[in-house]
């Protein structure tokens, strides 16, 4: 590592020598890691995949409708179950039992008989909603909270302080499984809004148990650089707070975010799918976790189910973790992996 | 020192309360109606049944009154009253709504189990990690070094879920190499609950070790280049001696702090685990508590239990630091 180091700074040196003749450009720390990560194959193999899958689960309505596919077979125009699975609730078209079709390319589930490319990809759509939503709004809430907390010093801070601690104490994965159906019942009594109330739930429970660690992060990073000159020269001549706040402090806290929302959306992913996976997050929405605990039982006769969505997962918070990775190594030249 | 630790203690004991006011408030201000689930238990839930239940519970009554019943429930036994009136010892901390029985018999029942699986996973994920990070650091740059981070960085980026479950699939139910996972308590058949458990200890240590082989590598890089070490080589000492006396001491440090933490979560509830191998503890019985229609007092007391482990073992990690670390000073 200490050799690719050598190597970075010598070619950012290069770049930056090598045109006399050019105006020399002045170039932020992001720009520089960005061009690091540019130069990492890890990051670069990883972004491409991310970005497949991305396009996937943003065209999920097309593909299903150009397969003519449906999750949701009660949809009007889906198949009926019994042309599809046979008397035993074992699939009677697709692979891999029958031929190859392009009606059900993955095959289709036992017993309900959807069609699993179909769900595969609307599960990938709602893994990638879930994980965003929950990285962005505890995100905010990390920074905001982080940023009053450090700035005001005082009892705003030590409260602050005391319930990240407080949050930081309780139990977040039995947390997450209690609350779940206690909001749910709270807000929900109808069905038809039961998909989307538990979206909301599942989003919310992640970001109370999501803030914490940036919201910390933060406060410690404000607190030593408030003291630095150029906090003390903008309290000086007058800057308002709001302005010292969002114009001074936080374009110097871009690394850290950048690295906590890289390494914090696969947490979502795999929490979003853990959570289904037990039966506790969605039941009305397609999920790949609950793909994988659907298919638990064909594991010997019906593998291909399982591992549809089992290698989704893998295959996505590999991904997210590796290039989350590289974006730390890239923007915090200190790390050693 | 003896400053630094009371207010320590008082500290955590203010995070225990307010996390027991917070649980209590979740669960039995937090549903729409908490007598409900009791009401649909036993047969057809009249609008005259859910109002006598919701009356026996008391939750007609003012929060605060609610709360210092069910908190004084610890430390005295009381009368829980619903349909029949059942005794619940100190410390009571209510009537499981499925079972009924006492959460609290209920809980100690459970727990053996999941300490079963907590501390073995957690031995061998500690030594494995240690020993690996160790090697790795000891033989950095190499293809040694390479593999094992290139191996962790895999590991640990896949969901311990799905990792856990393709083992018991395959290992387990597939190949049949380790066929029994279940829990036998330890006092009435040793060798069942050791041939029970490896399984999933070997599965919570090879997954979770990762993490500790990359972090204690680190350590050991920084420890091994500091000066007392090279002073240490070049008396003459060692090389089994440098790194094990004198560089692991100093970068076992932190790792016992983390250590420390990551054990106490797993006390809390190896939900994971349990479910997937099938083995009674605290963490399945609080996911089945949970499936609908909702058992409060076992969910209630199963956060409240693990909310207290975990601030246990914050107090214990802080109070360590000091003992092995002469640099850390107290005050």
């Amino acid at each position: 590592m200490v050799g690719q180091q050598t190597a970075l700074a010598h070619d950012d040196a290069v770049e930056d020598t090598a045109t006399p003749g050019k105006e020399i450009a002045g170039k932020s720390p992001t720009q520089i890691a960005f061009a690091r990560l540019r130069k990492d194959k890890v990051a670069v193999v990883c972004g491409i995949v991310l970005v497949f899958l991305i396009v996937v689960a943003v065209c999920a309505p097309l593909i299903t409708r150009a397969f003519h596919i449906y999750w949701d077979i009660s949809d009007p125009n889906a198949p009926n179950v019994s042309e599809v699975v046979d008397f035993d609730g074992f699939p009677s078209v697709g692979p891999p039992f029958h031929p190859f079709t392009w009606s059900h390319p993955l095959g289709v589930a036992p017993k309900v008989g959807y069609d699993n490319l179909a769900y595969l990809v609307y599960g990938l759509r709602t893994s990638l909603l879930v994980a965003f939503s929950a990285t962005i709004i505890s995100t905010f809430v990390g920074v905001v909270l982080g940023l009053m907390a450090g700035f005001s010093r005082g009892w705003l801070d030590r409260v602050i302080s005391f319930v990240t601690d407080l949050f930081l104490a309780f139990p977040y994965l039995l947390g997450m499984l209690a609350l779940a159906p206690i909001i749910v019942s709270r807000f929900t009594r109808d069905l038809d809004k039961l998909a989307r109330a538990q979206l909301i739930t599942l989003i919310s429970i992640l970001v109370i148990f999501g803030w914490m660690g940036l919201a910390r992060l933060i406060r410690g990073q404000v607190l030593s650089l408030r003291e630095r000159e150029f906090i003390l020269a903008a309290e000086v001549i007058g800057v308002p707070t709001r302005q010292i706040l969002f114009k001074e402090l936080l374009p110097n806290l871009v690394a850290p975010i950048v690295v906590s929302i890289s390494l914090g959306l696969p947490g979502f992913v795999a929490a979003e799918a853990g959570l289904s996976f037990l039966g506790l997050g969605l039941t009305g929405t397609p999920s790949l976790g609950k793909m994988v605990s659907d298919a638990t039982p064909y594991y010997a006769d019906y593998g291909l189910y399982l591992w549809l969505p089992v290698g989704a997962i893998t295959l996505l918070t590999l991904s997210l973790n590796l290039l989350g990775d590289s974006v730390r190594d890239a923007f915090d030249p200190r790390t050693r992996r | 020192m003896f400053g630094y630790i009371v207010r320590r203690l008082m500290s955590a004991a203010l995070v225990v309360v307010l996390t027991s006011m917070i649980v209590f408030l979740l669960f039995f201000k937090g549903p729409s109606n908490p007598a409900q689930p009791l009401c649909d238990l036993n047969g057809k839930c009249t609008q005259e049944k859910l109002a006598l239940l919701t009356e026996q519970l008391g939750l007609n009554d003012s929060v605060v009154h609610q709360y210092g019943i069910w908190a004084g429930g610890i430390f005295h036994s009381r009368e829980i009253d619903f349909g029949a009136t059942y005794t619940c010892d100190a410390p009571c901390l209510g009537i499981s709504y499925r079972s009924r029985g006492q959460v609290t018999d209920e809980l100690f029942e459970k727990f053996p189990a999941t300490i079963s699986i907590a501390v073995g996973g957690a031995s061998i994920y500690l030594v494995l990690g240690v020993l690996l990070g160790t090697i790795a650091a000891r033989r950095r740059g190499t293809w040694v070094d390479r593999g094992l981070v290139g191996f962790s960085v895999f590991v640990s980026a896949v969901p311990y879920y799905v990792i856990a479950l393709l083992v018991w699939i395959y290992v387990s139910l597939q190949w049949k190499l380790i066929q029994d996972t279940s829990y036998h308590p330890l006092t009435s058949d040793p060798v069942h609950w050791f041939t029970g458990l490896s399984l999933p200890w070997l599965v919570i240590g090879l997954t979770s070790s990762t993490a500790y082989a990359r972090y204690s590598r680190g350590q050991m890089i920084e420890t091994m280049g500091e000066d007392y070490v090279r002073t240490a080589v070049a008396k003459g000492v060692s090389q089994r001696g440098v790194v094990v006396r004198h560089a692991l001491r100093a970068a076992i440090v932190p790792i016992v702090t983390i250590f420390g933490l990551d054990f106490a979560f797993l006390l809390t509830g190896t939900v994971f685990t349990e479910q997937i191998f099938g083995i009674d503890g605290i963490g399945r019985w609080g996911i089945n508590a949970l499936r609908s229609p909702t058992d409060f007092p076992v969910v209630s007391a199963t956060v409240l239990v693990a909310a207290v482990i975990i601030v246990i073992a914050n107090l214990i990690v802080d109070l360590l630091y000091a003992v092995i670390d002469p640099r850390v000073r107290l005050a």
